[in-house]
Parts: C-alpha cells; structure tokens; sequence
C-alpha cells in the first residue's frame, strides 16, 4: 500500500518529520518497506534556463557548448555540457556558480578541456530526484526562465510503502491509515464533508438510462448499489487529483475514472463506473458468468470465464468481472455523458477464487479478497458523486439501486480493563486504555459490575470497518499496539522447572552426529527431495511412485529423499573437484521410505567415505571398507537402543544402481523398527558420478516410535575376578560359510561342553584363511574361546577337558574339521 | 685349569661383545655357561683334582661365573637396547603432518540450533520433535489458518498426492498430507498429547514453494517454542525473548516488538534486533523472528480451555540467525557443503 503524505494531510494536520511518522508507522503495525521522495527541497542558485544554441566542443566527441538563457531577456552563458540531450529549445535546471549540488557538490566557473562553462545543466539524479542520469531533466516549456528548480519542480511529496497485514483491509486506504496515526499522535481525524445526498426516495428510475438491477448470485454479492449521475462532461482531471494519483503510483486517465481511484485510495471501497449508453438494454444483472463466456478485460486480454465467476452484465452481455476488472466493452470515455456508479460488497472468497484462477489481481480485488467495510458502500459512493459533479459536471437522476444489505456487522465486545492488564502483564491506567480504544472509534459503555469489589465492565462498541476484532484478546492487542510495543517493561524469565527431558529422537540424532564428528566427518545438510529416476533406480518403481511430490518446484526436487547417500555423494564430488581434501562426510536428517504402499517418516543417519583421495599422503594408512562401515553403523545404532548384530542380515546379491553386489549388505527390515545398509557403493555408478575410486557408505534407518521405546536404564552385573583361561581352534569349512553361523555354532559346543562348573565367557573369530594347506572351495576360521569362572581359577585339566569335547561335538558336524 | 679358565673367559668376552640378536645370545649362553657348556665341562674337572687344590680351583671358577655372569648381563644389556632401538625406528618428526583425516565439524546448522536448545534448556525448555511430512490440519486448521489463505497454495506448499498414505505420521481426519511449512505443527501435536503447564522447543526442517536464491532456500530450519501456563504475558514474552538474544549476542542488543499478524497469535508481533557490535545489522533494525499470544482458537482445537490457559508462541529461522552470527551472506552455502566452508564453524 503506497501511503502518500500529502494526501494523508487532508484528515490530519500531521507536521512531524518524515522519520518520526515512518517509525510511528512500523511501530503501530505497518511495516515502512520503503520511503519515496519527489519534488525538491530549496537549493540556491537553481533555475529554469532555456538552452539557446548547441555547437560540437572543439576538443571533445562527446561534449556540448551550449548557450543558455537562465532569465526573461538575459544575454545567454555559455556551458559545456556531456548529456546527449542538451538540445537547443529544452527548458532545464540550470546550476548556476555557487550553488550547492546534493553531494556537497559546488558549481564554479570552470575551463572544460578549454572551453569556458558558467554552470551545469541537470540530470534528474543530479538534483537528488530518483536515480535517472541518462540526460538532462527536460522541464516543461510552460515555465518561467530563472525560476528557482524547487519552486518549479515543487514541493513534492513523501510516500510510504507499506505492508499492510491480512486482518487490517480497513488501512488499505489513506483515511484509515490517518486514522490509526491521528490516534498514535493524539490529533484529530477530519474526514471529507459529503454534499451528496440520499437521493430522493421513490424517484422513478428513467429508464434510457437505468432501469433496473437485479442481484441473482446473492451469496456472493450480498449488497449491490448503484447510482446514476446524468450529464457530465468527460475531461483530464485537475491538478490537484492527478498528483494524487500518481503520488501513488495510478495513471490519471480522465475526471470519472479518476474520481473513483482516488476514493479507492481514501477510502478503500472499490468503485466502477459504467457508461450508461453501453449498458444494453438498461439493466444491470449480477449474476454467475456462463461457462465458457467471454470478456475482454481493460487490459485487452479475453478472458474465459466458468460458472464459479461472478459478473456484472447488462442484457446481452457480462461487463465487468465483479470486482475485480472491468471490461472494454463498457468503458467511460470521452464520448460518455451518463455514467452508472456501482459501489459494492462481493464475497471475499469469491473475489479470491476468481482472481487466482484469472491470474488477474486489481487494487479493487486486492481490497475486495481481504474484506472491505460492509457499511461504506453509500458513503463512498456520495464523496465520488460530490468529486464527479465538482470535476465532470452533471447530477444525479433517478433512485438509489440498492440490493441486498450489508452483512451483519454489528460486534461488541465485552471485557475488563484487568482482564487487558492481566493478558498484558503490566500497569496501563484505565482512562489511558479507554483514550486509546476510542481514538481508533471503538465506543465504551462503562458498567459498574456489581458483583465485583472493583473494576468494571466494558461493553466495546466495535466500528463497521474492524471485522477483525471480535474477542477480548483482540483488544490487548489493541491496547498494547497503540500504548506502544516500546513500553512492555523489561524482566527478568520467571521459569518454573517442568520435568521434561529432550525428546529421545533428539538425543539419538546428537548422539549419531558427535560419534560421526569424532570419528573425523564432516556434517552436511542436503535437501529432502531427490529425483523420480534416481529413487526407481536405488529403490524401486514402487517408490519413486509412492514418494513423489504433488506439486514438485523442479524435476530434480521432486520425490521425497529415500536415503541420505545421493546427497551425501553430490557433497564428495563437490569436494573432490574444489580440492578440499574431505573424504569423509556425514548427514543426519529424516528421509522417506515406501512399504506396501505406504510411506514411512524415518530418522536416519546416513555417511560416505571415499577410499581414495587426490591428496596423497607420507604415510599409508588401511583404507576404509565394508568393515569400516558396519563398525559405525553398530555404534550408532546402539543408541537407538538397537544391536547390529542381532539383526537379520544378508549380503546384497542382485545388480542395484547404489550398491556393489557381494561387497555391501543389509541389515534389519525397516517395518520392525530398524533398517541399516553399508558396504562399498556401486563402482559403476560412481565412475558416472564422477567421483574417482571407491566409496564406502553406511545408511541406518530407525523409526521414530522405535527410538522414542528404546531408553532403557542399565543394570549392573557382577563380573569374575578371577583370571580367565584362552584356546584357540581352528575350523576348516566350506568356502561360502558364513563366519557368524560358525562362531555361534563354536559357541554352543563350547558352552555345552564347559557345562556349569565354568564359564565360556567370550568366542571370538581373529583369523580368516584361504589359499595354500587347505583343499580346493574351503576356507579357515580361528576361533579364541575365553573361559573363566566366576569362583576360583581355573585348572589347565579343566579347561583342556572342556576344550576337547566342544572340538569332538563340533567334528561331529561334517561340515566342520579341525585344521591341524 | 686356571689357564682353561682365563681362556673361556677371554673367549666370552670376545663372542657376547660381537653379538646383537637374541637368539644367538642364548646360544652363546648355552655354550658357555649351559648344562652343557664349557663352564660346566671345567667344573666337572674339579671332581678329579686333587684334594688340597679343590679350594682353590672352585674359587677360580666361581670367580670365572662371576666374570662370565657379568659379560652376559652386559650383552644382554646391549642387545635389549638393541632390540629398543630397532622397535623405536627413526626419531619422529614433530613437524610432519598427521595422515590421519582431520578433525570433522558439526555443521552450522547444527551448532546454532544447539546454542539456541542450550539457552532455551536453561529456562526449562524441552526438546521435542515431529514428523516433517504433516497434514493440513496440524499446519493450518488447527492453528487458525482461513480454508483458503494463500499460505496454503500449491504454489506455496508441497503437497503430497490426494491418496498418500503415511504409515506413521497420523491425520486428524481424512486430510491431506503435505510438507510441513513451520514447526508451528508440533505445537498442535505437543498439546494434543500433553496437559498444560507445556514449555517446549521444536527445531526442524521446513519446506517452503520458494525460488532458491541468496535469502530463500525450498528446504530451511525454524526453531518453534511453545509456553502454556495459567497468566502468561505480553511481558513474560517479552523477557523470554529479550534472555535469548542478549544470551546470544550479549547484553549490548536491543530487541523491538512490533505489532504483526499470525492467524495463531493474538496479539502477534513481529521482533526486531539492533546491535552496534555486530557490524551489518547494528545500523538498523533488522526482523529476527515472530511471536505472540497463543489464540484461543489454537487451544480449542486442542482441547484446552482459554479461559484457564494462556500462552506465548514464537518461531524464528536457524538459517537466518546463522547468518546473522557467522555474517554468511548466502544461504545455498549451508546446502552446498564445501568444506573449506563447514570447517569455518566450530
């Protein structure tokens, strides 16, 4: 909303400075995005001049000597001049010597490139006026030769830009921002006195002009009113309405338009004139648009309407798109000489719903969609009429169309001035509530409650315009607004303890992030939306069908992130080409996956670490690998109260887009709670990505209801003290056994075999072989068994008693032999 | 014998002085004073001797062990050393850089929406958190959002299809599913679930339609707190506020209120910062954050009575604080991940 000051000072004699007005702005609630300034302030020595002659400088392509005149009759100076338009006959601001310029810039008489300059002509931007320097400010031919510039130019104006919230439509106007700033600065508010009348009751209608109005969408118009001015006369406005309206940033195009933007601007009720002779048939029908139906909008564009649009139509055709934007067909222009004036309350929703679905917003709309004053129909109406007939002529014939009514408005609101103090939290004094409430015209009824010791009750009277106050509360608002933000006292937070502890997801993810930090990655953070191939290739059909966005913004963002990897990978390229030296990068964040159909919020930790790296290192160190990888996974996923290693694993066999077959696994299923994938990344795939040698991954999803189950209290149990007594066998095995199955297998026969008098506390693989001494499609594992007992040390007899037979049960399995 | 003796001694000194492994360490020792070694060869000569020279001789010999003892202890001194030496390797270079990867960074994000927990802990502030996919009851209905303010465009919110089904984020009815747009919705989810006193803040990702430039980005972070209590205040809010600033820029700061308009707050403000110190936003007042009284509509669409409850509600951007306190002037930097950029923020 573009607030002009000038125009604001017709209904409040506001004098301070623009600094102090802009702030008061902010500060009752409407945010000063910007100040614009035209006209000028004095500057001495300044004045209209008219350039005479213009001659190619001698020594310079690019410059002028020009002759001007600075006064009625006087001898033409002489100035040189760079701007391409210092053609002889143009009147502009001529700097004489010893003015002053914005900038600090004196005017002297000057030798330019040897040529004698008595002054400066002007560019706009050289007389502080906006940002234009593309050549001299060409003035009008009307004016006086040595007039100062600011008498010429004049005085000018100040204009806010504002934002002006969704619950106030009442301050998209000039009068009802004057009114919130006239009750900011204790000054009265003037509103313009209407000469207008109600015009006489039971006139007959004449019917060459208007006959009749009937409303068929009531819902969405509930109060429709039209007037009839008879014989104007069409014509520019007068100065004084053109600078308004383009202090504001509207075009003047002629007195009637004029008049009704301009009572827009004051008083926020949009308004439309028709000419009268366009109006086939003479009746005016406000009615739904017919599918389909069309109308070239003032903008010359055809708009197709649907039936959810609401019209103004005469006989034949629909006119306007009610309330938003009239059209072509029905224009005043200079041939009109009897005007329909239509001062109206549509639906806000419907103004709403037809205007997006247009792609056309108007100042009318705008103010339409938020809620215009329900009673401010007939007075705008009669101050345009009083601006018509002051600028156009003419009178007004015929009755008042008025059709429906204004929707119930009537609030009051009671409350307490405690009720005000308590919400506030500090002292404001009863009369100091009650000034500030009226000045925005709220009306108080006091009543003594008799119930009470103190105190009373007020019944808040509330005006047509403030549809958003309804509540007690909304008048804290109110007072606390206009008693000034700046005055809620400061004090110290007063703050019960309440026994809460952060929520366990919290804790899992801070957790995750200082063991990955410790552990030397780097966090990143991606977005939580990757492509539709990228999930069908890494996931599955199914996914990419069920994690895809409504409405994406672009191709790439528009599924849900299934895995944190992708991103993760984009981050080490990155890294890679800028030569950062990162190899190791972690993310900690939610992603989305798909079972059945259905999509599942996870929490998850995902982490990338490239085997290689551009910067070569002086000491070689192990590189990372799938072990790597399922260690981190383990440690994290015990902090959501999960064991790695009870999970159901299995390698990953078939061909996948993100992982290398035989060299990643997984482990869990995400539908009991947890979910974790690690190993090295498909090869394939990351030499397309661009990234060069391995990357090991580890992915772990857990479930945010699985977390929040997992806190559980340690309990401490007692240990041996007693030392512990070590064997190792070794099993020869089929090559493709898996070492797990093995170690449990050892476990068993162990813990059978030691019976109850001794412990196997630990059975722990510390060797793999393969190769040379064992036959063709086998392999070695070594096991270390740790025996202890909880009461005495053990006896070499024993444990070697005990050994022995958990090796004979073990041999008893064909699968197992010990290696020699 | 004395001369047998003289001659296994010297033979010693010059074998052990010319060792330097172990192992042939213990052989030499074998050899020379072993079962079967030279010294017990000459010692069982001693039984043949004669008599009056026997006092004599074993004297000699328990002199030549003494010997012998003393070059052995003294080689093995010398090899241990040796074997120190060679465990050891070469000296280190204090200089030489670690081969190791470096240390990792937490990111900013990450360290700011920490800072923030911390502050808000001690004022008895818990953590709670709440799914990132929502439904358009808990990010809009229930927090007093008009059916159709623009906020709930297709052009400002990712929706999820018609027919999405979320296994575990719940709806209240049939509504639709869509990214959250504000962490407000875990104020709905938290009331809903917990009887009043509450003093909660929920930190998360938000999604917003939004052109990706230097100040927007689709995907950013918020940072919700939640108070309902019996008589809370405009002041009380006030004072939370002016405690997490001056926390986190110092006493210097200054905070204003400003009046503002939020469907879920009534009275609603918007909080300006101005502070000398902090270069770029100490000549102005620059918007921080938004705030207010909770609506009463709020709480009836949860269940608690306004009439016995009152509350504050405030929210504020991680991204734009984390702007503010580390002066990065584009917020893509925090999505793009260079390290030369994370290793900035410790």
């Amino acid at each position: 909303m573009k607030l002009s000051l000038n125009w604001l000072r017709r209904y409040v004699a506001l004098d301070r400075p623009v600094d102090e007005i802009s702030n008061a702005l902010t500060m009752i609630g409407f945010e000063v995005e910007g100040i614009a300034r035209t006209g000028l302030s004095p500057i001495a020595n300044v004045v209209v001049g008219e350039i005479v002659t213009r001659d190619k400088h001698p020594g310079a392509d690019k410059l002028s000597v020009c002759t001007v005149r600075v006064a009625p009759e006087a001898t033409p100076i002489q100035i040189v001049c760079g701007a391409p338009n210092c053609d002889a006959g143009h009147r502009v601001p001529v700097a004489l010597p010893g003015a002053v310029m914005p900038g600090d810039f004196k005017i002297k008489v000057s030798k330019i490139r040897g040529v004698e300059s008595n002054g400066m002509m002007c560019s706009a931007r050289e007389l502080g006026l906006g940002d234009d320097h593309g050549g001299l400010l060409v003035l009008p031919n009307t004016l006086t030769l040595g007039t100062p510039i600011h008498e010429a130019i004049g005085a000018g104006d100040v204009v806010f830009d504002l934002e002006i919230t969704p619950n106030r439509p009442d301050c998209l106007s000039h009068l009802g921002l004057a009114r919130e700033l006239a009750a900011w600065f204790r000054l009265p508010l003037q509103y313009p006195a209407i000469k207008t009348g109600e015009p006489t009751a039971g006139a007959p209608a004449v019917p060459h002009l208007l006959e009749s109005v009937a409303v068929t969408a009531e819902e969405d118009c509930p109060h429709y009113t039209a007037h009839v001015v008879s014989g104007v006369k069409i014509g520019p406005s007068p100065a004084w309405l053109q600078e308004a309206l383009q202090a504001v940033g509207l075009r003047p195009i002629n007195n009637v338009v004029d008049v009704t933007n301009f009572v827009l601007m004051e008083t926020g009720q949009p308004l439309h004139a028709f000419d009268a002779k366009k109006i086939a048939g003479h009746r005016l029908t406000i009615r739904r648009a017919a599918e389909g139906e069309k109308l070239v909008t003032l903008d010359n564009k055809e708009r197709v309407l649907t039936e959810r649009m609401l019209v103004i139509a005469d006989a034949e055709k629909p006119l306007v798109v009610a309330g938003i934007m009239g059209g072509a067909n029905a224009e005043v222009d200079a041939t009109t000489t009897d005007l329909v004036l239509e001062s109206a309350f549509f639906k806000p929703t419907a103004i709403r719903a037809t205007a997006k679905k247009l792609g056309l917003s108007s100042d009318s709309s705008y103010r339409f969609e938020r809620g215009i004053d329900p009673c401010g129909l007939l007075p705008a109406a009669r101050r345009a009429i009083d601006l018509i007939l002051e600028t156009a002529g003419g009178q007004v014939v015929g009755p008042l169309f008025n059709v429906g009514s204004a929707p119930a408005t009537e609030t009051a609101i009671e409350v307490t001035p405690d009720f005000i103090r308590a919400r506030a939290g500090y002292d404001i004094p009863d009369a100091t509530m009650r000034e500030l409430l009226e000045a925005i015209e709220l009306e108080i009824e006091v009543r003594n409650d008799v119930t009470r010791l103190t105190g009373s009750i007020w019944n808040v009277k509330v005006p047509s315009w403030r549809g958003d106050l309804d509540r007690d509360v909304d008048l804290v608002e109110e007072v606390v607004r206009l008693h000034g933000c700046d005055k809620i006292p400061p004090t110290p937070v007063v703050a019960v303890a309440l026994p809460e502890d952060d929520d366990p997801i919290t804790e899992f993810n801070r957790a995750a992030g200082a063991y990955l930090v410790g552990q030397h990655f780097h966090e990143c953070a991606n977005y939580s939306q990757r492509s539709g191939p990228e999930t069908a290739a890494w996931f599955s059909d199914a996914a990419a069908k069920t994690l895809g966005l409504a409405n994406p913004f672009t191709e790439e963002y528009s599924h849900l992130r299934a895995s944190l990897i992708n991103g993760l990978l984009e981050n080490l390229r990155l890294n890679q080409d800028r030569r950062t030296g990162a190899t190791k990068l972690f993310e900690v964040g939610r992603t989305f996956r798909e079972v059945d159909g259905k999509i599942h919020e996870c929490l998850s930790v995902g982490f990338v670490i490239r085997t290689e790296s551009e910067d070569a290192q002086w000491l070689a160190r192990p590189a990372a690998d799938f072990y790597t990888a399922k260690r981190h996974l383990a440690v994290i996923a015990a902090n959501a109260g999960v064991t790695l290693e009870s999970l159901r694993v299995e390698r990953v066999a078939a061909p996948n887009a993100g992982w290398q077959p035989d060299h990643a696994a997984t482990f869990g299923r995400l539908t009991d709670g947890c979910e974790a994938r690690c190993g090295l990344l498909n090869l394939e795939m990351l030499r397309k990505l661009g990234l060069a040698g391995g990357v090991v991954a580890g992915m772990l999803y857990v479930l945010p209801e699985k977390v929040a189950e997992a806190k559980r209290r340690a309990k401490y149990k007692p240990f041996s003290l007693f030392p512990a007594a070590l064997r190792d066998i070794a099993l020869v095995v089929d090559a493709t056994a898996a070492a797990e199955t093995v170690r449990r297998d050892v476990a068993k026969a162990a813990r059978a075999a030691a019976g109850g008098k001794l412990a196997l506390e630990n059975v722990r693989l510390f060797d793999v072989y393969q190769g040379k001494g064992l036959p063709e499609g086998k392999k070695s594992f070594a096991f270390s068994l740790v025996y202890r007992a909880e009461d005495r040390t053990l006896t070499d007899d024993e444990v070697n008693a005990a050994f022995q037979k958990a090796q004979d049960e073990l041999t008893k399995n064909a699968a197992y032999a010990i290696r020699k | 014998m004395q001369a047998a003796l003289q001659a296994l001694v010297e033979k010693a000194r010059g074998d052990l002085a010319a060792l330097s492994a172990r192992p042939e360490f213990e052989a030499a020792k074998a050899r020379f004073v072993g079962p079967n070694g030279e010294l017990t060869a000459l010692m069982k000569q001693l039984g043949a001797a004669p008599k009056e020279q026997k006092p004599i001789l074993g004297k000699l010999i328990n002199q030549a062990k003494g010997e012998l003892q003393t070059l052995l202890d003294a080689a093995l001194a010398r090899i241990e050393q040796a074997e120190i030496a060679a465990q050891l390797g070469p000296a280190i270079d204090p200089t030489l850089p670690s081969p190791d990867s470096g240390a990792g960074t937490t990111h900013p994000l990450t360290l700011v929406r920490e800072e923030l927990c911390r502050i808000f802990r001690k004022a008895g502030f818990a953590v709670v958190e709440g799914p990132e996919v929502e439904t358009e009851w808990f990010c809009f209905d229930a927090l007093n959002t008009p059916a159709d303010h623009p906020a709930r465009d297709l052009q400002d919110t990712f929706y999820l299809p018609e027919n999405a089904l979320v296994a575990n984020v719940s709806q209240r009815t049939k509504e639709r599913y869509l990214l959250r747009t504000h962490t407000s919705s875990v104020q709905i989810r938290t009331m809903l679930k917990q009887k009043p006193p509450v003093r909660i803040i929920s930190p998360g990702r938000v999604f917003r339609r939004d052109t990706i430039d230097a100040t927007h980005s689709a995907n950013f972070h918020q940072l919700e707190g939640l108070y309902v209590d019996r008589n809370v205040t405009v002041k009380d809010l006030k004072a939370i506020l002016d405690y997490l600033f001056q926390s986190l820029l110092g006493k210097d700061i200054k905070t204003r209120f400003r009046p503002h308009y939020f469907g879920y707050t009534e009275p609603s403000f918007e909080v300006d910062l101005s502070a000398k110190h902090l270069g770029k936003i100490g000549k102005e007042w620059v918007e921080i954050m938004g705030c207010g009284m909770v609506d009463p509509a709020v709480f009836e669409s949860v269940g608690y009575d306004p009439k016995e409850w009152t509350g504050y509600a405030f929210g504020m951007g991680i991204e734009r604080i984390a702007m503010m306190l580390y002066g990065v002037d584009d917020i893509r930097y925090f999505y793009q991940n260079d390290a030369r950029f994370l290793r900035q923020f410790v």
